[in-house]
């Protein structure tokens, strides 16, 4: 495979929100949460086909799983963070992109600049996502504590 | 604040460091400036016009894209200037970048208007009729001064080299939604690819470094919408307007009423 020799482009440098714009770090959560998600299908294919070894080898599937103890409730809650996050921001960026949403119509730029499809209504879409989300997420770590007995 | 320093990556990847005093109203490229003319000649960077209008001068200053004639010191707020070259573009010397890549894909979207009668473009002795409406359509899109800086911010220009970029395709909406274009149904073969519209992530970098306010993401955006316009919805291009008889060249005389002007059989 031909090297990439453009200065600073690959990864790292996609995934680099500083000193960029709010819909620049929803995309670099957007990504994180995504490689999650794929992450988590995964391990979760991989638990459900210990079931064609028998019954044991499930039971010793899920001793494995409890055994990690606290470990295993924060990944589920880590989980189900980024599937509200990545199913949310989903749900904006669809918005924007087939039906146009949040983006406003051509203008004719005026100094000092503003470009409207970064605009008010784009913000109050990507903070709604955002509230949205952590409230949801706050909910699911508390049925995720209740659900084992903590709380 | 009396001097600044600026620390400049060069060719090779090594830090410089100079350091050059301060005057109100400096911008980065004084200071580059300041820095050639009065400690190192070697040093390497691109500019013309100074004003913001030829698209030279674009590097990555504190860490984002910017036109550094068009970037006061004083508004970065600090003593210490981190100054490097154009991210996602191969550097030639210190702070120039091949713009060659860059300039091909803009290229590549036939950035012209393009008509079925060639001929009648070419040598036409009138003018396409084109209403203040429809212009105002495309003309946000018609300020790009291709400097490069909504590439360089690109994340997704950042994994994938052989993708269009927001300037080309803006610069193919730009040319789409002009009434006066005929190309609308190839532009969008040329855009609805594995590296064309539909790689974009609408992280929305564009449109926040765009020192001119043309604003690509929207570009993108409806530049899909157009995609969509005709594989989902199967719409063929429309016909391009008709051309309308010449402006009066010369002065009209005193008291002679000038001939009716005529639309081509449009209606006012």
């Amino acid at each position: 495979m031909k090297r990439d020799r453009r200065f600073k482009s690959g990864l790292v440098s996609s995934l680099n929100p500083l000193g960029f714009n709010l819909e620049r770090w929803s995309y670099t959560v957007h990504r994180a949460t995504g490689v999650i998600l794929v992450g988590y299908l995964m391990a979760h294919i991989f638990e459900t086909f210990q079931l064609g070894g028998g019954s044991t080898a499930w039971a010793n599937t899920m001793a494995a799983l409890h055994s990690l103890g606290p470990l295993e409730l924060v990944g589920l809650w880590i989980v189900a963070g980024s599937a509200l996050y990545h199913g949310g921001n989903g749900i904006r960026l669809i918005l924007n992109e087939a039906f146009g949403k949040f983006m406003g119509k051509p203008i004719l730029p005026v100094y000092p600049y503003s470009p409207t499809s970064l605009g008010k209504n784009q913000r109050i879409a990507v903070w709604s996502v955002t509230a949205l989300v952590l409230a949801l997420w706050v909910w699911a770590g508390l049925y995720l504590l209740a659900g084992l007995g903590v709380i | 604040m009396d001097k600044i320093t600026l620390k400049i990556t060069r060719s090779g990847g090594k830090q410089a460091s100079y350091e050059v005093k301060y005057r109100k109203g400096m911008t980065v490229l004084d200071a580059l400036t300041d820095v050639r003319e009065r400690q190192d000649s070697s040093l390497g960077y691109r500019h013309s016009c100074r004003m913001g209008i030829c698209g030279s001068c674009g590097m990555t200053i504190e860490g984002r894209p910017m036109l550094a004639c068009q970037t006061q010191v004083s508004s970065l707020n600090r003593e210490t200037i981190k100054i490097e070259p154009l991210h996602n573009m191969q550097v030639i010397r210190d702070l120039v970048v091949d713009i060659i890549p860059f300039f091909d894909l803009h290229r590549s979207v036939r950035p012209y208007l393009m008509r079925k009668n060639v001929d009648e473009r070419d040598h036409s002795d009138r003018e396409y009729r084109v209403l203040t409406d429809e212009v105002a359509k495309f003309l946000q899109f018609d300020y790009c001064i291709m400097c490069g800086l909504c590439y360089a911010a690109c994340p997704t220009v950042a994994l994938d080299p052989l993708y269009t970029g927001p300037q080309a395709v803006t610069q193919a909406y730009r040319y789409m939604a002009d009434p006066r274009d005929e190309g609308w149904g190839e532009r969008i073969d040329l855009l609805d690819t594995s590296h064309g519209v539909w790689r974009c992530h609408m992280a929305g970098a564009c449109s926040f470094v765009c020192p001119k306010d043309v604003d690509p993401a929207k570009a993108v955006q409806l530049a899909r919408m157009e995609v969509l316009k005709k594989r989902v919805l199967r719409k063929r291009g429309r016909a391009g307007s008709r051309l309308v008889t010449p402006p009066i060249t010369s002065a009209p005389k005193e008291g002679v009423k000038p001939p009716p002007f005529d639309f081509g059989g449009v209606k006012k």
